[in-house]
């Protein structure tokens, strides 16, 4: 008999994979331990101050530290390159809440479009028919709002969506009679946010900061507003915020023990559990895992096939910025309120394979200091101060962003490891991303930036510019950290060319299962997070069915 | 979305605001309006740091950085969040100053504008001929006043820049959205007009 508590579940993580799985496990009764890294923030703690948030950075990741490469032969840089939330809620806490169902082929790219030189191309071992129920579970728990039949190249689906989807800005007028002309079809960006009372949750108000913000009035569907707070209501829950994990322990058995972590005061804990569920996310997961050495696995735990940590995808953006002659109002409301999927489809005959979503983009324009600091890279003048710049800020108001998300490659070489001297706010090793883009991601971009540059003709630009903070102009052009991070720890059925199992469990140690971004052997052309909802959703129906048969 | 990261997170807080973790201190904000109280900046250099300002965002049919007080936000901020700029700060003034002489026998303050302008563009080139050597660089130095007075100009009028809102003004922005309450899907398109942070109905 243990001296110590055990707790059913210890989730590590509580973002959208992470989230998912506390709220279904504790709703069949199970007890779980969660713990996150950063606070438990409220509603409250949220407002549209972009110099706190956004710029300064002093609500999501103030202690985020990582170090950057281009390959292993470039010099390392240290700084904050991921756009991860460290607090309870993780990432989707700031998200904009764009909401895809990826398409069938894009969980066989490899059997698709054939083996790429450089490129580590896999099939999911799971299909899109097998992911489609959770798809639609996914979307009616966090309300999604859209139309069902406004995407002609949407995936096939059963059921339409639970809010109706949400009234546009000038600037998506704009951008959909700009599509319709140029012969696409635009149609309104399935959002994830209330377009209507839903879930006991308010309709958004469309006050504009949004995507890197938190939502003060839950408007905003995250697992923070989401599944955190039923979880909480089972009295299953024993939440821990502040709490960074920094070793998972194996016991003798081969089944992983506990979990050491670090509280803000840097003082260790240790909690036991029966499962162990990571949901640290592409950088946070494969971290974790490559700090937990042991006589059986001193190259990290669960990582006897070396694939821990690499394959990081980051998806790349084409993004063109444009101003017309009547005020775009894209300081209001949603991150994107118009998208066009015509360009989607893998075509090799355009130099290039896979593809993705354009859709109207307010990043750069939502706000004054995102307009002066990150629009203006790429504007064609002749100097970034003086009239100059005074003349380039007194566009804000008829800006309009379009962007492209598209798909990267994965490839080995790009990778999350240790960084072997510096260290992170805990003094422990801080996570080292390695990456560079595969040439299928540049022609990808450059032809997207065409497309989109177009697309501003239509739509009677004034002035346009490719965004400099996003294109990818020369082949050593890289990506340096995204907010789209997926890939590290990939699944598959063969032990040896993947980390985890078709029910995201680790081929190696039983008791361990990897829940979050790490799992995409491959990143597809939409933001990933309702694909990762939709996982989570799958596989936790698996675990407390196994767990009823008592198999765990 | 995602991003590279070197372009889009400010220059000033990007590669550094990992080292400035450990000062966290939340200040009063309504001391970030006490313009007549300096925190950091002498007197001299308060003249100084406005009138690069002052060229970055320039007055002309409209106010700028320096009716905006954009001297007054770096000041507190480098009282406070900005702590650690201070050193850069009073480097590079110092640096400004040698190179004006240098060039013009003058300090920066009492140059022309065209003058100042071409002291500036010297430093934003790195090739300003009496730089003092040291750790910090003109075109640091210069990168740093140039974002500071950007945010000084528009950030919330809180923080001890943006005087009267008129950064927000100049810029066509009227306001945080969810502390007005929200727009309506007709405020959206036009068809309602908006009311700004300072009243005015636009
Ligand atoms: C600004 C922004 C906007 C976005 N908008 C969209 C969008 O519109 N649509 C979309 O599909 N996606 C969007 N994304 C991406 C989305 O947020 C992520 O895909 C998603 O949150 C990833 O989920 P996850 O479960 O993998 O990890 P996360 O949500 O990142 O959660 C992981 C959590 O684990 C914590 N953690 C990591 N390691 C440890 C440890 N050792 N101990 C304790 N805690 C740990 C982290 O702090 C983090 O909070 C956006 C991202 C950003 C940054
Ligand atoms: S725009 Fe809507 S969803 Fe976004 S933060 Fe505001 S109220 Fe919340």
């Amino acid at each position: 008999m243990p001296t110590h508590e055990e707790f059913d579940v210890c989730v590590i993580g509580t973002g959208a994979g992470g989230g998912v799985m506390i709220e279904q496990l504790t709703a069949a009764g199970l007890r779980v331990v969660a713990l996150q890294r950063g606070p438990f923030l409220k509603p409250s703690d949220f407002d549209d101050d972009e110099l706190r948030t956004v710029i300064r950075d002093q609500v999501f990741s103030p202690d985020q530290i990582e170090t950057y490469r281009y390959d292993a032969k470039s010099p390392t840089e240290t700084g904050k390159f991921s756009m991860t939330a460290h607090c309870v809620g993780g990432t989707m806490t700031h998200w904009a809440a764009w909401s895809w169902r990826f398409r069938p082929d894009d969980f066989h790219v490899l059997s698709t479009d054939g083996p790429v030189a450089g490129a580590s191309l896999a099939d999911w071992p799971i299909t899109y028919d097998e992911l489609e129920p959770f798809y639609e579970r996914a979307e009616w728990e966090f309300g999604v709002a859209g139309d069902a039949a406004g995407n002609p190249f949407a995936s096939p689906r059963k059921k339409g969506y639970p809010n109706p989807a949400h009234p546009g800005r000038t600037a998506s007028a704009r951008i959909a009679r700009a599509a319709r002309k140029l012969g696409y079809h635009p149609f309104p960006t399935p959002m994830a946010i209330n377009s209507q009372p839903y879930g006991g949750r308010p309709e958004c108000v469309y006050g504009g900061a949004c995507q890197q913000y938190g939502c003060s009035i839950n408007a905003k569907a995250t697992t923070l507003s989401v599944c955190i707070p039923k979880a909480l209501a089972t009295g299953k829950l024993d939440l821990r915020p502040q709490a960074m994990a920094r070793e998972i322990t194996l016991g003798k058995d081969g089944r992983a023990r506990s979990v050491r972590y670090l509280d803000d005061k840097r003082a260790e804990h240790e909690v036991f559990a029966r499962q162990i569920v990571v949901a640290g996310n592409a950088f946070g997961t494969p971290h974790l895992l490559l700090m937990s050495t042991s006589g059986s696995f001193p190259q990290g735990l669960a990582n006897g096939s070396g694939l821990v940590g690499r394959n990081l995808t980051f998806h790349h953006a084409a993004a063109v910025n444009f101003t017309i002659d009547e005020p775009a109002r894209s300081f209001a409301a949603l991150e994107t309120h118009v998208a066009l999927d015509d360009l989607h489809a893998s075509d090799a005959r355009r130099g290039f394979i896979r593809g993705g979503v354009v859709a109207e983009f307010n990043m750069l324009m939502k706000q004054p200091l995102a307009f002066a600091l990150t629009g203006l890279p790429g504007y064609p003048a002749t100097r970034t101060w003086g009239s100059d710049l005074k003349d380039y800020l007194r566009k804000f108001p008829h800006a309009i962003g379009a962007v492209g998300i598209l798909e990267d490659l994965p490839m080995e070489e790009n990778r999350v490891d240790l960084d072997p001297s510096i260290k992170d706010h805990y003094g422990l090793p801080a996570p080292r991303l390695t990456h560079r883009q595969h040439p299928n991601d540049i022609a990808m971009n450059r032809w997207f930036t065409t497309r989109l540059l177009d697309l501003a003709d239509a739509a009677g630009a004034v002035d346009k510019w490719s965004a400099a903070a996003f294109a990818l102009p020369n082949e050593r052009a890289a990506m340096k950290g995204s907010a789209h991070f997926h890939g590290t720890c990939r699944m598959g059925d063969d032990p040896k060319r993947s980390v985890i199992d078709r029910w995201c469990r680790s081929h190696e140690v039983e008791n361990l299962w990897i829940v979050d971004s790490s799992v995409f052997p491959t990143s597809g052309g939409y933001n990933p997070t309702l694909t990762i909802l939709a996982n989570a959703y799958r596989v936790v129906d698996h675990f407390v069915h196994e767990a009823k048969r008592q198999n765990l | 979305m995602t991003r590279r990261e070197f372009m889009l997170r400010s220059a000033v807080y990007g590669s550094s605001l990992w080292m400035l973790l450990n000062t966290p201190r939340p200040r009063a904000l309504r001391a970030a309006q006490e313009t007549a109280r300096r925190e950091v900046l002498s007197e001299a250099e308060w003249k100084t740091v406005e009138a690069i300002t002052g060229r970055i965002i320039p007055t002309d049919h409209e106010p700028g950085a320096i009716e905006a007080n954009c001297v007054n936000f770096i000041d507190k901020a480098l009282a406070h969040e900005d702590a650690k700029m201070k050193p850069l700060y009073k480097k590079g003034l110092a640096g400004l100053d040698a190179v004006s002489k240098r060039r013009f026998a003058k300090p920066f303050v009492d140059l022309s504008s065209a003058q100042q302008d071409e002291i500036l563009a010297a430093l934003e080139s790195g090739k300003a001929a009496g730089w003092p050597r040291g750790d910090a660089t003109a075109g640091e130095f210069f990168t740093t006043v140039r974002e500071h007075t950007l945010i000084g100009f528009l950030a919330d009028p809180k923080y001890g820049g943006n005087r009267d809102y008129v950064g927000w003004k100049v810029v066509g922005y009227p306001g945080g959205g969810h502390h007005l309450g929200g727009y309506s899907p007709a405020q959206l398109i036009g068809k309602e007009k908006i009311k700004t942070a300072w009243g005015e109905e636009v």
